[in-house]
């Protein structure tokens, strides 16, 4: 038993997209990788989820019994706002997420991943499907909505009232960034022509060890003065916002929550010619997990995709080769 | 975000009923990375040549079974958009586009739950109607 690897198959979505990989050449892929696991998103490669059919359900039986992946988690989200006129009751969403729970249950899962914002109050109302079913609910704790974000600890305190093995947190390494994405700079400047001197007040934010996130909350939760001030268009706006979505935070903001860890998820954003993460170290992050005792998977997600430029192709067969070497790689240095 | 995966290309054509034209159509995945139900689709728009068409003759459908105006997918929620499934984009218009080269723009938007703006998609492409 040790720390297990893991690819979210988000990370390959665009070859899906573009019917380049259907749902078996990819995990054949993944598993041909080494890796010991997928995470599904079922309503990106599954149709008709919550319900599919008994036919993909079959489906999905043979590519199991085929390629044999672990199932490290399955990665879904409440649409409260299924209709534009209303959010959904209470009730509605908890029959939504008992929907999931039964899905995940029937496709081999024990994890379920919560997308950030999922509300708090839908733990309590499902505990018992998700007791029922063996499979645990785990909000995503992203960067951006990290920690000290009220939505975030919100569930935490709802997660430490219910203290049950049913309800725990997928951190996820955008809050574990040292150098801010370098792709998402370089794409912001070819495509949208922003401001260099933004760039360049990133880049120094970030080498002095904060982050727009801390900032913002510093400054009563206004955008960082200095970042809005250099703000100059549209392009500059958007950049500036996204910048907010990476922390710089240290590992030990996790101490005295490993318990609740269930799952974990790698970001990628770039592998360079190095063999590393840009604005990861993922030393680093192992290093903590190993030391607080972490067993389960840790998946990538690579989300440098989103980031290329129109009619250049996307490199997630590379880069997630490319990670999950680094990853593995060093899953072994530190457990020795 | 999303504008590639919007109007794939070489989809468009006129579209035929009982020996008339009766509009054009295109195809086009999903501005989300995940499947969803046709009622958060927020709107689809279509302008040919720098002019507007009416949201009122514009037609969707996922499979070919079922059409819908923009107006009434706000209420269907059990048939899904998947991703990776093209959905069709459908303009009624008598003769549909005229010969020769059109600029076509589409404008797909939907919305989630997280993402606090809705998810817009836009791409225009060159469209020759022989």
């Amino acid at each position: 038993m040790g720390i297990k690897s893991s690819v979210s198959l988000y990370s390959l979505q665009y070859q899906f997209l573009q019917g380049k990989m259907n749902l078996e050449d990819i995990i054949k892929f993944v598993m041909n990788l080494g890796a010991d696991g997928i995470e599904l998103l079922p309503d990106q490669m599954l149709h008709g989820t919550p319900t599919p059919s008994e036919e993909t359900y079959a489906c999905w039986d043979s590519l199991m019994a085929k390629y044999h992946p672990g199932l490290a988690c399955d990665d879904i989200f409440l649409n409260t706002n299924l209709y534009i006129n209303r959010t959904l009751t209470k009730r509605e969403c908890a029959d939504l997420i008992k929907q999931e729970i039964v899905m995940a249950h029937r496709l081999g899962f024990d994890c379920i991943r919560l997308v950030s914002f999922v509300p708090a109050w839908i733990l309590e109302p499902c505990l018992e499907t998700a007791e029922k079913n063996n499979v645990s609910l785990n909000i995503e704790i992203h960067g951006g909505l990290g920690f000290g974000c009220p939505k975030t600890d919100e569930y935490i305190n709802e997660m430490l009232r219910l203290n049950s093995p049913y309800v725990g947190i997928v951190p996820d390494t955008s809050l574990f960034v040292r150098k801010q994405p370098r792709i998402v700079r370089d794409y912001c400047t070819k495509l949208m022509g922003l401001n260099p001197d933004i760039a360049k007040y990133a880049d120094d934010v970030f080498a002095s060890g904060t982050d727009f996130f801390e900032l913002r909350n510093k400054n009563g939760g206004e955008m960082d003065p200095k970042l809005a001030s250099l703000i100059r268009s549209g392009a500059d706006a958007f950049y500036a916002q996204n910048l907010e979505g990476y922390e710089n935070r240290p590992l030990s903001i996790m101490d005295g929550l490993e318990k609740y860890i269930n799952h974990f998820h790698f970001k990628l954003y770039e592998m360079t010619e190095e063999g590393v993460e840009y604005s990861i170290d993922y030393r680093e992050v192992l290093e903590y997990l190993h030391k607080a005792g972490y067993q389960k998977y840790v998946s990538t997600e690579y989300e440098g995709n989103r980031w290329q430029l129109p009619d250049t192709p996307i490199p997630e067969v590379e880069q997630v080769t490319a990670h999950q070497k680094l990853v593995q790689r060093l899953i072994k240095e530190v457990e020795g | 975000m999303f504008d590639n995966n919007v109007f794939i290309e070489g989809t468009c054509k006129n579209v035929e009923e009982d020996g008339k034209i009766i509009g054009y159509e295109m195809q086009t995945h999903i501005t989300y990375y995940r499947g969803i139900p046709l009622s958060m689709v927020n709107f689809l728009a279509v302008e040919v040549d720098g002019v507007k068409e009416d949201p009122a003759n514009i037609r969707f459908a996922v499979d070919p079974y079922d059409w819908f105006t923009l107006d009434e997918m706000t209420t269907v929620s059990t048939i899904k958009w998947e991703y990776g499934t093209p959905g069709t984009v459908r303009v009624l218009k008598e003769g549909g586009l005229s010969k020769g080269e059109h600029e076509v723009h589409l404008t797909v938007c939907t919305r989630t739950a997280y993402i606090p703006v809705p998810l817009e998609g836009n791409m225009t492409r060159k469209v020759v109607i022989e």
